[in-house]
């Protein structure tokens, strides 16, 4: 399990990768997360829906209410315009950094 | 089941009601539950499953701070004292006025508003007193 305070900063934009792919719902994201990382990564909950409140909030996803499931309606999330602009700029943004921090980190 | 919903009601005991508040708990509950049907059709017993489920939530820290409740409160607490702290100074302030206005005026040779001067202070001081508690 890798430290949970490194990814931090990019739980939006893994998030919203995930959204961007096809709409999808609080579980089914934590689900993917951890069987695409072979469970090397795992979201807490509670991150999770702070992280969908943030970018419901800067208008990035928006969310609807779908099919019935286990007693409730599954609350389904959805990227915008917005949020497909602002994740394009941070993979982007991401590669940048990545190259300049491996410079420091390769060859050790 | 119904423990997962006691659990989520009283994470989230002391964020004031709102229809944000009320979708994202039942959101959060219903994500629960069908993660605890996963983990029970996986060939956990209910109990294990909850248990699970609720230990790895995680700290609900984050989403108060993303609905605004752990910065909003202490500041506009402190601001609120500040008013009722200014409100008292203002207050006792224009009352020993009045009796200093009343003592001067009629009764010259005896000084007497010390007496109500020391019976109003009490309130400034409360306040002053709470609003340094909240610094």
């Amino acid at each position: 399990m890798i430290r949970s305070d490194l990814i931090r900063g990019h739980l939006d934009a893994i998030i919203l990768r995930l959204i961007y792919e096809e709409d999808r719902y609080g579980y089914e994201i934590s689900k993917e997360i951890s069987v695409r990382t072979d469970d090397r990564f795992q979201i807490k909950e509670a991150t999770l829906y702070a992280v969908f409140q943030r970018l419901e909030r800067k208008e990035l996803i928006e969310s609807y209410l779908g099919d019935i499931s286990h007693g409730g309606k599954r609350r389904y999330y959805k990227i915008t315009k917005l949020g497909k602009a602002y994740l394009k700029e941070t993979v982007e943004e991401w590669n940048e950094i990545k190259e300049i921090v491996n410079i420091f980190m390769e060859g050790l | 089941m119904k423990k997962i919903k006691t659990h989520v009601e009283e994470w989230f005991s002391d964020i004031p009601e709102s229809e944000t508040k009320q979708a994202i708990q039942e959101e959060i509950i219903q994500n629960l539950e069908e993660k605890v049907f996963d983990l029970v059709r996986g060939g956990k017993t209910e109990e294990d499953a909850i248990n699970k489920t609720i230990v790895e939530f995680g700290d609900i820290s984050d989403i108060k701070q993303e609905l605004g409740v752990k910065n909003g409160k202490p500041v506009s607490s402190r601001k609120q004292f500040g008013l009722h702290l200014g409100f008292s100074l203002w207050g006792s302030g224009l009352i020993v006025a009045l009796f200093i206005f009343i003592n001067v005026y009629y009764t010259p040779d005896d000084i007497w508003f010390v007496y109500p001067t020391f019976a109003v202070a009490w309130w400034p001081l409360v306040m002053f007193y709470k609003w340094l508690g909240w610094k």
